[in-house]
């Protein structure tokens, strides 16, 4: 055995230089390579599971917004009819009493009117009587003026 | 003029520090384990939130890596734990296969009285490298075994008394344990050393011609060993964290 094992060189000394040799590359390679990259790995996957719980967290909102914006835009809607038809509404009772303001107000205006003529009639008639009677009285005046000359 | 073809078995020595012998493959793993913990270094100390290219192809690799042994372990955690290990195996062991073709590996050295002393060597064509990562995927496994499955329950596999043929069956499992880490080892060191044998031969016979795609072959050749060797630590993995099968027991199929 041992002269096989020196035929190919093998050592006790080399042996286990070459096992400590082994033994520092796979630490170091542990310490510099494995474990960071592992580390990075596992941070990316944290970021991606994060990443994605967060999009979904924002697509709950936004759905959630949108939702809530549908609601907001009908209760608009509905609110912009409601006022729409009131100020219609009102609308149309200002112009039925503007129509009957105006009606009323017409009215009195012909009354007016009417009185204020009638008033000019009275006043043209006494006065038109007491011309007369003026005219009368001079006529009057004339014929016995004529007679008595 | 060649001299002939100079095979050398084992690693040379080149020198000692403090009397540990210092051999070529010795040299060469320094090497690189400075370029990969460089590279890991810088790597890992650039790795942004948003990824570049480079960065995006390793997140790939790794989610990969550990996809795959989550389904071969069945268990996400268990497959964290061991992929530092079953990764750095492949890093390692591919990175030495696709460098040893490097020009300078094997062909710079030092001519000594007796001999040429190459300075570099894949440590992979090292029976010492080979061994050494052999046994600790081999206690890397009975460990695994013990610490997941407890330890008498684990040696239940191998020590069955319940019947002649299950003491047989656990003898020669016990057997074909311990000759993973001749089949590990001698695999990974027979696969790339004969690559290199074969470059060599080759290169004798037909010069310049025939080595350059052969020694894109190897470079294949030296991937598929360093994805063997981890793939097979994480299947006996799987297969010692296993619970010995009952003979009665209901069994899912597939």
């Amino acid at each position: 055995m041992d002269q096989f094992f020196g035929a190919f060189g093998v050592e006790w000394p080399l042996l286990i230089a070459q096992a400590v040799n082994f033994a520092i590359v796979l630490a170091a390679l542990w310490y510099f390579l494995y474990k960071p990259v592992m580390a990075m790995l596992a941070a990316r996957q944290e970021q991606v599971a994060k990443s994605v719980r967060e999009a979904e967290q924002i697509e709950e909102l936004f759905s959630r917004a949108d939702a809530e914006a549908e609601t907001r835009v009908r209760a608009a809607d509905t609110e912009a009819e409601q006022i729409v038809a009131s100020a219609r509404e009102a609308a149309a009772a200002a112009q039925v009493q503007l129509v009957k303001d105006a009606e009323a107000r017409a009215a009195r205006i012909a009354k007016d009117a009417e009185a204020r003529a009638a008033e000019e009639l009275a006043r043209a008639r006494k006065e038109s009587e007491r011309e007369v009677a003026r005219l009368a009285v001079l006529a009057a005046e004339k014929i016995m003026r004529s007679h008595a000359s | 003029m060649h001299e002939g073809i100079a095979v050398v078995l084992k690693a040379e020595q080149l020198g000692s520090v403090f009397g540990f012998p210092v051999t070529n493959s010795l040299v060469m793993g320094w090497i690189l384990m400075a370029f990969l913990i460089g590279g890991a270094y810088l790597f890992g100390r650039s790795l942004k939130a948003v990824p570049g290219r480079l960065q995006a192809g390793v997140e790939w690799v790794f989610e990969g890596a550990i996809g795959y042994m989550a389904d071969v372990l069945e268990s996400e955690t268990v497959a964290r734990r061991f992929f530092p290990l079953v990764a750095t195996m492949f890093i390692f062991i591919a990175l030495i296969n696709e460098t040893e073709f490097f020009p300078g590996v094997g062909s710079i050295g030092l001519v000594r009285a007796s001999g040429f002393l190459p300075l570099l060597r894949a440590p992979t064509t090292d029976l010492n490298f080979t061994l050494a990562l052999a046994a600790i995927a081999f206690i890397t496994i009975e460990v695994a075994g013990v610490t997941t499955l407890g330890f008498f329950k684990y040696a239940k596999k191998y020590v069955n008394l319940k019947s002649p043929t299950g003491f047989v069956v656990g003898i020669i499992e016990l057997m074909s344990n311990l000759g993973r880490l001749i089949s590990f080892s001698f695999r990974l060191f027979g696969n790339i050393f004969a690559g290199e044998v074969m470059i060599l031969v080759v290169g004798f016979f037909i010069p310049y011609l025939l080595p350059a795609p052969l020694m894109i072959f190897e470079m294949f050749i030296g991937l598929v060993q360093a994805l063997v060797f981890s793939m097979l630590t994480l299947f006996f993995i799987k297969l010692s964290i296993m619970e010995a099968h009952e003979e009665h027991e209901p069994r899912q199929a597939g």
